[in-house]
């Protein structure tokens, strides 16, 4: 309190000339009010003081604040009035609690003293007191206008309360009220803002009292419009009469509401100082971090810092008057300045003194200094909030020559950009700054500025309160963490090293080193992926960049990509940005290896020079000669190498090339006809002529017309929108046989799209059997319908070339498959989804020649099952989670196992029709019966097309089954061929047996039916299963 | 009007105005020079000159001119009530240096530093 005191007295100079002034004013009857009243408040204070004096008991802080607002202005008329009033008396006693509560000390004061304004009656005697205090008021005025005036006055008093020292709490207390003046908005000259409101203040100072508006606003941010304040709109129509540049046809309210919002600019302003990381708006640098060299408020301009992205050829094609090309096609990718490399181009380079002392080389008006560019722009063409800078850009910018202080300077930017909560109680963190660096604990108490943080140390037991810009977070190798912000962000990972606050941790996704900032890390045992998309670019696609480059994408940031580019002899990842990426390379590209084999986009090739040298895997991407193999043992760029297709070699044989194994006659041919350098894709094989032209029969074509075998979909004419696959081409018209009405149709091939969608929709089980029936259908293998249709061609042909020698060419292509999975990593084929649609698999399926192979290998499978056919449910089988673990004791040869484990997904979609049809070549319908089951209900279809119902009662050694007709089997038993027999489909609550899979013979009851799959409570175990309908059959005895 | 002497008024509009750093009075550089700041004479900018520099800034947001400060809400809102009548800036974006801050206290004067810093 004394302080207090003491600074009232200081304050009393600047008041008394307040008070002068009031005294000047006191002829106003209004003004005069005010200074009765700021007397009168002022006494107050007054009053309190005294208490605090005498009693110093009340000493609160509330109290001090209350003084403080009075030590600006009330304090002169403070005495006064007290001696004047005499009653202090009144005042000692009342004043007891009087302190805490403004409006209870209005009220009290309206006892003792101040009328109470509100109530007219008592003016009069507030008058006389008046007239007591004032002897020099003779004015006399009606009650009605000094009641209006008090009104007023009173209005603001207890506002006048505050002043400059309030809380934010305080400010609410400002909030204007009806009885302040109002806002009103006003048109003014663009521009003149500024102008208009000085002129509006020399005008009233010239005045005087005459202009009756309070103030006038003019905010930065808002062109030809002006605020001003005024109790009365024709004030301010008043006030605008005669001036330039106001357009006062219009005056607007500004509503109550909105006036602190006109006035509350103080978030706009922002504090531009040197070494702050802005980011450029506009122009060639749009996006790009700078950082700030000099500020000049006067001109709102400033200097930055950037990374040149200057062309020097352009440069010095312009520089020499050489023709300059307007295109800007593309923007230069930031990189330093070489002066030395600027001089070779003979770009005039002078080196001359800046006004700041600095030396810079001058190229054609740009100032360099240490390679980096110095701008001068226009505040408004930076953005100075939330600049995040990444780690990877600040690294870039220290690069030349900046050492120590450049890290400290990002690092304090860094830590001005924290947000509040920075720092969590818990929080482990270790300080960077001051005499406790490196001291590490454990965060205990967070304040506003100050970490309180119980130290690592044992000898140091206190909590220690450290600035939060000496803190920085910490973590230790091992910790699984999480990136919170900054170009990584979302991605998880393992610390594995820190350095100072940089933490180094291999993201769990990509397997990838990643530097962040502990600042932008917490602790998680969450694991993401973090981003893998922006705009229309994905992580793994291709892209291309400018006109040379192009690449892959391998990881994508917050705000650009990595992309791996398309160059062979090393390793080349270059950061972008999205706008310099050109566009997605879409076209599945085709190409030959070293051994002019075709490649094609999942093919499994093998690297054979380069860097890369033996490396293997699916292509992932072709292109002018490049591809991109996505290798999973790989660990750097994501998995993915880039080669030359020159360097590689096709390891177990191209899909697209279906001959080249099968027959290796036609496939030279095939390579003699076909120009080398023309990679064959369907589409461009079917321009190059139809294969007829070769005049072969159409099973000869098959090979080299890759639309055959294709699934298309049928565009137009009366089989619009029906899917099928290519079985023949005659001229322009095409044989398609349909999958939903297992027919053969032609139409014109240019009704015809070849890209659908490989996904076979879901077909009703009864097809299966009449599926068998139609010659041209064995030619289907299970496997085909989720693979893309230029793949299929080459398999096509098997089936029906049975004949060819197909033992060493399905061998070699089951390499592939069969070196990972004896691997034993059995899972890895579920999960990478490149070896799903992998070609190789199926073949391996056909590669059993009819006959010998087919019925030894697959049963070795199946241990229930005694038969080949058993391979059927096999198929169907195929997502069922149980299959890739019973591998253990396959004979190497059993192809089957190479591509169980991977076909889930497409493959049951059609595996009924898949598991009949890929029988039909071998054994005919006499290996069907496997399939079934004894005990199950089934359609037995008649000559004339007619069913009748049957139980299974057994199912004979050659695949024919013996069926108790009626549907509780028993009538007459008749031998069946499996081809005739059809499954009933179970309904919901329908006792079922399974048909495949692990759990083939087992019953069960069918609980609920979700499109293709059925949820299935098996009888023996209880559990709960849901199996694809197709493996399921109604149970005859239910 | 009248109710007490205003404050110089800026000459020009321009980039020359600058802005107290403690009462957010606005005039030119020159004014300040010349005459200091009406509602900081312990400043004593017109004794030196490099106090100008030290105790206002050209980075200040917005305009006000406040022609009756005591019965301006606007004015009483941006807590310059009690500041002498002339033009002020709406919000400042730098804070008093800390000698002059120092010097403040010495002198027993208030002094608000912007929010934003």
């Amino acid at each position: 309190m004394p302080r207090q005191r003491d600074y009232d007295d200081g304050d009393v100079e600047p008041e008394e000339e307040e008070e002068d002034v009031y005294e000047e004013e006191d002829v106003y009857e209004e003004e005069e009010e005010e200074d009765d009243h700021r007397g009168k408040s002022g006494r107050k204070r007054r009053r309190s003081d005294f208490i605090d004096d005498v009693a110093e008991e009340d000493d609160d802080e509330e109290e001090d604040d209350d003084d403080e607002d009075y030590g600006g202005g009330g304090g002169g008329g403070r005495r006064r009035p007290k001696r004047r009033t005499g009653s202090e008396f009144f005042d000692l006693e009342a004043a007891v609690d009087s302190d805490e509560d403004e409006e209870e000390e209005e009220g009290e004061d309206d006892f003792i003293v101040d009328g109470g304004a509100e109530i007219p009656d008592e003016d009069g005697a507030r008058r006389e007191y008046r007239h007591r205090m004032l002897p020099h008021d003779d004015q006399e005025e009606d009650l009605e206008e000094l009641t209006r005036s008090i009104q007023q006055r009173y209005a603001r008093s207890a506002h006048v309360e505050y002043d400059e020292e309030a809380t934010d709490v305080e400010q609410q207390a400002l909030l204007p009220s009806v009885r302040d003046p109002k806002l009103w908005i006003v048109k003014c000259g663009i521009g003149h803002e500024r102008e208009v409101a000085v002129c509006l203040m020399q005008k009233a100072i010239d005045r005087g009292s005459e202009l009756q508006i309070r103030s006038v606003v003019a905010l930065d941010h808002l062109q030809g419009y002006i605020y001003i304040e005024a109790d009365k709109e024709a004030h301010v129509r008043e006030a605008c009469k005669g001036m330039r540049s106001i357009y006062a046809q219009k005056v607007t309210l500004v509503p109550i509401k909105e006036m602190t919002d006109v006035l509350s600019v103080e978030s706009k302003a922002v504090d531009l100082t040197r070494d702050t990381w802005v980011r450029m708006k506009t122009g060639t640098y749009k996006g790009d971090l700078a950082k700030v060299v000099d500020v000049y408020y006067d001109t709102q301009r400033v200097t930055v810092k950037l990374i040149p992205r200057i062309d020097l050829q352009a440069l010095s094609n312009k520089l020499e008057g050489r023709e300059v090309q307007k295109k800007k096609a593309f923007i230069p990718p930031p990189r330093f300045m070489n002066i030395d490399e600027a001089r070779e181009m003979n770009i005039r380079v002078e080196r001359k003194r800046h006004q700041s002392g600095d030396y810079f080389e001058n190229i054609g008006g740009m100032l360099f200094k240490d390679g980096f560019l110095y701008k001068t722009v226009a505040m408004k063409s930076i953005s100075t909030m939330n600049v995040q800078p990444s780690f990877d850009e600040l690294e870039k910018f220290r690069q030349p020559g900046e050492g120590g202080d450049g890290d400290m300077a990002s690092l304090s930017t860094l830590f001005s950009n924290r947000k509040k909560g920075h720092f969590m109680k818990g929080d482990r963190v270790i300080v960077v700054k001051g005499d406790l660096k490196n001291l590490k604990g454990c965060v205990e108490k967070v304040e506003e500025n100050t970490v309180h943080i119980r130290p690592s140390v044992k000898e140091l037991q206190d909590t220690l309160a450290v600035s939060d810009k000496e803190l920085c977070k910490y973590f230790e190798p091992g910790n699984h963490v999480k990136v919170i912000s900054g170009s990584s962000e979302g991605a998880t990972g393992m610390v594995v090293s820190v350095e100072g606050h940089v933490v180094n941790l291999v993201s769990d996704t990509t397997k990838e080193l990643l530097r962040v900032f502990a600042d932008n890390v917490v602790e998680s045992s969450e694991v993401t992926s973090g981003l893998t998309r922006i705009g229309e670019y994905e992580l793994h696609d291709l892209v291309i960049l400018d006109n040379k480059s192009f690449g892959v994408i391998i990881r994508v940031d917050s705000e650009a990509f990595q992309v791996l580019k398309g160059v062979p002899d090393r390793p080349e990842v270059a950061l972008v940005r999205l706008r310099e990426i050109k566009g997605k390379i879409e076209k599945k590209g085709n190409a030959q290896d070293r051994f002019k084999n075709q490649l094609a986009v999942k093919d499994v090739v093998k690297v054979l020079e380069g860097p890369c040298k033996g490396k293997q895997g699916p292509v992932e991407h072709i292109f002018r000669g490049i591809v991109f193999i996505y290798d999973r043992h790989h660990l750097e760029h994501a998995g993915y190498i880039c080669a030359k297709t020159q360097s590689c070699v096709l390891i177990g044989g191209s899909r697209a090339n279906g001959d080249r194994n099968g027959n290796p006659f036609s496939s030279r041919f095939a390579n003699l006809r076909t120009p080398p350098r023309a990679p064959q894709s369907p589409t461009r094989s079917f321009r190059g002529g139809p294969p007829m032209s070769y005049g072969r029969g159409h099973r000869g074509g098959r090979g080299h017309d890759a639309l055959i075998g294709a699934d298309v979909k049928i565009r137009l004419g009366p089989f619009k929108g029906c899917k099928g696959r290519v079985k023949d081409i005659k001229g322009t018209s095409v044989r398609v046989e349909l999958e939903a009405q297992m027919k053969v149709v032609t139409v014109d091939r240019n009704h015809i799209a070849d890209n659908v969608n490989v996904t076979t929709p879901f077909r009703e089980p009864s097809r299966y059997g009449l599926g068998s029936e139609t010659p041209s259908h064995p030619s289907r293998t299970p496997l085909h319908p989720f693979m893309t249709p230029m793949r299929d061609p080459g398999a096509t042909p098997i089936h029906d070339g049975m004949r060819t020698p197909m033992r060493d060419r399905a061998w070699n292509s089951m390499s592939p498959p069969r070196d990972n999975w004896e691997e034993g990593n059995p899972a890895s084929w579920g999960s990478s989804p490149q070896y799903q649609p992998s070609s190789p698999r199926s073949r391996a399926y056909e590669a059993p020649t009819p006959g010998s192979g087919w019925t030894n290998t697959p049963s070795g499978n199946y241990s229930d099952a005694g038969t080949p056919r058993d391979n059927g449910s096999a198929y169907a089988n195929a997502p069922s989670p149980y299959l890739p673990s019973t591998p253990g004791g396959q004979p190497p040869m059993t192809p089957s196992s190479a591509y169980i484990p991977g076909t889930p997904g497409g493959q049951p979609m059609t595996p009924g029709s898949g598991g009949l049809d890929m029988m039909s070549p071998v054994g005919g319908g006499d290996t069907e019966g496997p399939w079934l089951l004894p005990d199950i209900l089934v359609n037995v279809r008649k000559s004339n097309d007619d069913t009748v119902t049957g139980v299974v009662h057994d199912v004979l050694a050659d695949g024919s089954c013996s069926v108790g007709l009626g549907s509780s089997g028993n009538g007459d038993t008749i031998i069946v061929h499996p081809t005739e027999i059809e499954i009933v489909v179970p309904k919901k609550s329908d006792k079922i047996k399974i048909m495949g899979g692990p759990q083939r013979g087992a019953t069960g009851k069918l609980i609920g039916v979700d499109g293709t799959d059925g949820i299935v409570k098996v009888d023996d175990t209880l559990d709960v299963k849901i199996l694809d309908m197709v493996l399921l059959a109604k149970l005859a005895h239910a | 009007m009248g109710s007490q002497q205003a404050a110089q008024i800026p000459t020009s509009f321009g980039h020359e105005l600058r802005a107290c750093l403690r009462c957010r009075l606005v005039k030119t550089y020159d004014q300040f020079r010349e005459s200091g700041c009406e509602n900081c004479p312990f400043f004593k900018m017109d004794e030196d000159y490099e106090r100008v520099g030290d105790c206002t800034t050209s980075n200040f947001t917005g305009l006000i001119s406040v022609m009756d400060p005591t019965r301006s809400w606007a004015a009483r809102w941006l807590r310059i009530a009690r500041s002498v009548p002339g033009c002020y800036t709406l919000a400042v974006s730098e804070a008093l240096p800390e000698d002059l801050q120092n010097l403040c206290q010495d002198e027993r004067i208030p002094y608000n530093p912007p929010k934003r810093i």
